[in-house]
């Protein structure tokens, strides 16, 4: 066979092209001659490169290629570290390899040269233990390389260090980090302790072996841990703080594809491992993702920071995740695979869906941001006209991210609804029950998610300028703004050929539901997506865009020999009634969605403050000043209490802790006494 | 061959009628306030003539203001496609079915909001944003709505499902279809821009929800929106008609089933002209933040409607 060594080429060209990138920089300061090629140029286009490999492996894998394998042996008692990415790891390693390749295309030098480089190798560093989080079958490795994944991302989330927000971000974003982590790490030493090896193989085989109840415990450690990197209300404030921090090309990363290796997680050890989730496992996935959803859709929709905006839609998105993953786990354990393999290929499809949209939105938003020097809504404005491809990237992502047809978030949200309705229709166990519910709040949270991606391109870049900074916008570099539009075109590819694309997911779903046939999914010439060959319905994205195109076409044509010679448009200033034009005119981000914050008040709590100030007498007003904000719920009510017991407890502590040489030493002497005593 | 001929017809015939079912809601409301009115065909002349006129963009106005008349319109058409409306053999019924209908019903509602903001006016900004707000609580409680039906028919394909309720006579009577034909009612009356949600004849600030959204468009590319918002109102329609109502409806594409299909769909529609004009008569308009519990009542009904087949069987 000619590809015989390609995949084993593949893996090894991403592992060696970003170690290389990770390391050149640190040879550029020795050579400071050639510091800028060194430092920059050189690692960014190895970043490329590595992950143009990534994804060819990725895509070589779902296609039925066998797992290559690399070993490297650390000098450590045990196991080799073994990367050998398998099927499961294939549609994550695609994502993974065309997100990361327009990351570092779109990375650009900001700051001092040394911390731009600095940046710029913690990119490099994140981007390989992602790559090693997705391909690694060594336990022991998985771990460190959650571990730098997330040290990676929360040095580049505080990489503004002057920001107090950004700092305050990273300390959140780290603490709950290690909550997670280490259910997961508690999870997988447990394991690794009743098998005597970090091997994957090995540790599904000691699960095999234990009772049930441990079983289900264990599953739930996993699911537990893995829902704080995938941003499970309530277990998702850390994502709109840290998500929005980071530089552009890495927020695109950070939830286009880091979310994901949270669901890569439970799916792993949740699922693959054991073989099948319990029941109720899916049933309250199935609830969590609903309500993330919700949540994430409704403080998306209040929200007035583009970025922060953009990092509550991945949480609706999560929540969406969640929902259809646990839909599938309660139909494979009621006996209803054809079902539940609908509800996985929308997983499947869905993680790179909305990993090419999320990855464009936050490209295309950040640079525009960047280039008004603003992220709040307020002071953007009129970038349509002063960015028009970077707009026209935001453009289709946003349209992508309301999960509107043909774009690439549409046919995951598809096959949901496909799979909640034949699942209620098999009326199995729990789900007549769960199933209406979750179809109702999914039905919801997309429709306010509309609400805020509208808000977000209507109020961000339609319009005049709301400040200096963002009249004054000019359009990015070429490079930039090609990758941009190249990420946008990679969306809208990603939806329009669902019904061709969905077949590939094969090979993962044989990993996690034996016996599925994803061809049974689509019909004839691979037009429409018909789910589980049950002949229900079917969409055809592709005929859709073609219908919508020619009719749009046959009115243009109409038009034109309607209105004969006249020309097209002609181009004058708005109307204002005959005021002078200002910007303040306009609806502001917070007027916007005011409706729809007093709709849902009950479950916001907005606080309002109208202070008048009033210059001689109470009658006449010179100037009011309102504010409102959306206070952040879980935090006060959920980690408030938290912290408040433990800074409690660490008071308590300190009235041990006097400094007093001689109190100490008398607490040797009585540990000493106590324990002559315990162990006489 | 026959069915490609059949989608064109059916595509022909929403988009030419659908200007007509205004005039006539027009007409009615007319008489019954004891006027005379503008003639049924009023609404055609005006299309013609805002086609012909001259069209004005904001100087602020970004390329997609050019652009997003015709995506409306051409999103509008293709629902058309495979819509049930003379016959349950839906000629597209492949390509689409009801979440893409629901999902195209939002990529029109999402470019007009859009359209709404480029000019950058107080009134397009706060059309666009009521707009908005009363769809996010509509489009879920049509999308509950139509999938209680949908469950009974195990397909979220528009033709099976009225086929199937075709095939099932007395499962209209359930308390689940009252429900949810219920609650489709309201959201059509909101999606439509009808009293008591909006008032369809005025232009003041306080009322105005969807004229808000075209108040800075003009010329053709008026004439292409006002033509796209009557084939949606007409689809919105059909859909109660013939998923909900589906008597009447062909099972095949012979022409004789096909003439009888027609005066049904014809005197269902007539039908609901009257209600709306009747109710538009002698209702006034809620006040705005009304609206959202009117809504709300929808998509709870619907609901309902949904586990109520649950709860009942």
């Amino acid at each position: 066979m000619f590809f015989a060594g390609l995949d084993g080429a593949l893996l090894d060209g991403a592992v060696w092209g970003l170690g290389a990138a990770l390391l050149l920089p640190a040879l550029a300061l020795l050579l400071p001659a050639y510091r800028s090629l060194l430092g920059h140029t050189l690692p960014r286009a190895l970043g490329v490169a590595a992950c143009v490999f990534a994804a060819l492996l990725g895509a070589r894998l779902l296609a039925g290629a066998a797992s290559p394998s690399l070993a490297w042996w650390p000098g450590l008692p045990g196991e080799p570290f073994t990367l050998e990415p398998d099927a499961l790891a294939a549609p994550f390693l695609l994502l993974f390899g065309i997100v990361g390749a327009g990351s570092f295309a779109a990375h650009a030098p900001t700051g001092t040269p040394a911390g731009a480089q600095a940046r710029l190798a913690l990119h490099v560093a994140f981007a390989l233990a992602l790559f090693a989080v997705f391909t690694t079958r060594h336990a022991l490795l998985f771990l460190i390389a959650w571990e730098g994944m997330t040290l990676a991302s929360a040095a580049l989330v505080a990489s503004d260090l002057a920001s107090a927000r950004a700092r305050s971000a990273a300390f959140v974003y780290l603490a709950l980090s290690h909550v997670g982590a280490a259910f997961v790490a508690f999870g997988l030493i447990t394991l690794a302790a009743l098998a005597g090896s970090y091997q994957f193989d090995a540790l599904a085989q000691a699960w095999a072996a234990l009772p049930p109840a441990q079983a289900a415990g264990l599953a739930w450690l996993f699911t537990l841990g893995f829902a704080f990197k995938l941003g499970l209300v309530p277990m998702h404030v850390w994502l709109p703080m840290a998500h929005p921090e980071a530089p552009a090309s890495v927020s695109a990363m950070l939830s286009g594809v880091m979310v994901k290796a949270g669901l890569y997680g439970m799916l792993r050890f949740a699922w693959q491992m054991p073989g099948a989730p319990p029941e109720h496992w899916g049933t309250v996935l199935m609830i969590a993702g609903a309500a993330s959803a919700l949540a994430g859709a409704l403080y998306a929709t209040v929200e007035a920071d583009a970025k922060r905006l953009l990092a509550y839609s991945t949480i609706k998105h999560a929540g969406l995740l969640a929902l259809a993953t646990g839909l599938a786990a309660t139909l494979a354990a009621n006996g209803r695979p054809a079902i539940a393999g609908v509800a996985l290929v929308a997983v499947l499809y869905h993680t790179i869906g909305h990993g090419l949209a999320k990855a464009a939105a936050f490209l295309a938003v950040g640079e525009a941001a960047h280039a008004a020097g603003s992220r709040d809504l307020e002071a953007l404005g009129g970038l349509a006209r002063r960015m028009p491809r970077t707009s026209l990237a935001a453009l289709a992502a946003t349209l992508a991210l309301c999960a509107l047809p043909p774009f690439s978030c549409f046919p995951g949200e598809w096959l949901t609804f496909q799979a909640l309705i034949l699942g209620f229709s098999s009326g199995a166990g729990q789900l007549r029950l769960v199933t209406p519910f979750a179809g109702a709040g999914l039905a919801l949270a997309t429709a306010l998610s509309v609400a805020a991606m509208v808000k977000l391109y209507g109020i961000g870049f339609l319009g005049r300028p709301r400040s200096a900074g963002a009249a004054n916008a000019q359009e990015v570099s070429p490079l930039v703004r090609r990758t941009l539009l190249a990420m946008a075109a990679a969306s809208l590819g990603w939806g329009l050929a669902a019904p061709w694309l969905a077949r590939a997911l094969g090979a993962p779903l044989a990993a996690l539901l034996p016996g599925f046939d994803t061809a049974s999914l689509t019909q004839g010439a691979g037009f429409a997506l018909i789910p589980a060959g049950t002949g229900a319905a079917s969409v055809a994205p592709a005929v859709v865009a073609g219908v919508l195109v020619t009719a749009a076409l046959l009115a243009r044509l109409w038009l034109r020999l309607v209105r004969g010679a006249r020309p097209a448009v002609r181009i004058a200033p708005s109307w204002s009634g005959g005021a002078p034009l200002g910007a303040r005119m306009q609806y502001s981000a917070l007027g916007f969605t005011k409706p729809l914050r007093l709709v849902f008040e009950p479950v916001l709590h907005a606080q309002r403050e109208l202070e008048v100030l009033a210059g001689g007498t109470p009658y006449f007003a010179r100037r009011y000043r309102y504010r409102t904000a959306v206070p952040a719920l879980f935090e006060r009510h959920l980690y408030q209490p938290f912290v408040q017991a433990v800074l409690w407890m660490s008071e308590q502590m300190r009235r041990l802790q006097t400094g007093s040489l001689h109190l100490y030493l008398a607490y040797l002497l009585a540990t000493l006494v106590a324990l002559l005593i315990g162990y006489r | 061959m026959v069915t490609a001929l059949f989608v064109l017809l059916q595509t022909a015939l929403l988009l030419a009628l659908a200007p007509l079912w205004n005039g006539i809601v027009s007409a009615l409301k007319a008489r019954l306030q004891m006027r005379r009115g503008a003639p049924v065909l009023q609404r055609y002349r005006d299309l013609a003539r805002l086609a012909r006129k001259e069209t004005v963009l904001s100087k602020d106005a970004s390329p997609l203001a050019r652009v997003a008349p015709y995506a409306v319109l051409g999103a509008a058409v293709a629902i058309c496609t495979w819509t049930p409306v003379l016959s349950t053999h839906a000629g597209l019924g492949f390509a689409g079915d009801l979440v893409m209908t629901v999902a195209l019903f939002a990529f029109m509602r999402v470019l007009l909001a859009l359209l709404a903001l480029e000019a950058g006016t107080t009134f397009g900004g706060m059309a666009a944003s009521r707009h908005l707000a009363l769809s996010a609580l509509a489009e879920p409680a049509l999308m509950i709505a139509v999938f209680t039906l949908a469950i009974a028919a195990r397909s979220t394909d528009l033709a099976r499902i009225s086929a199937a309720i075709v095939a099932t006579p007395n499962a209209w009577i359930s308390p689940s279809h009252l429900l949810a034909l219920t609650a489709m009612w309201i959201v059509v009356v909101s999606e439509t821009g009808r009293v008591p949600v909006d008032n369809p004849a005025t232009h003041l600030e306080l009322t105005m929800i969807h004229e808000g959204l075209v108040l800075d468009v003009s010329g053709h590319h008026l004439a292409l929106l006002e033509w796209a918002a009557a084939v949606r109102q007409l689809l919105l329609l059909t859909l109660v008609a013939n998923l909900f109502l589906p008597w009447g409806i062909a099972e095949s594409l012979a022409p004789a089933a096909l003439g009888v299909a027609l005066l049904a769909w014809c005197a269902k529609l007539l039908l609901f002209a009257i209600v709306i004009a009747v109710t538009e008569s002698v209702t006034a308009k809620m006040r705005l933040f009304r609206v959202p519990e009117f809504l709300g009542m929808a998509f709870l009904l619907a609901l309902l409607a949904l586990s109520s087949d649950t709860l009942l069987r």
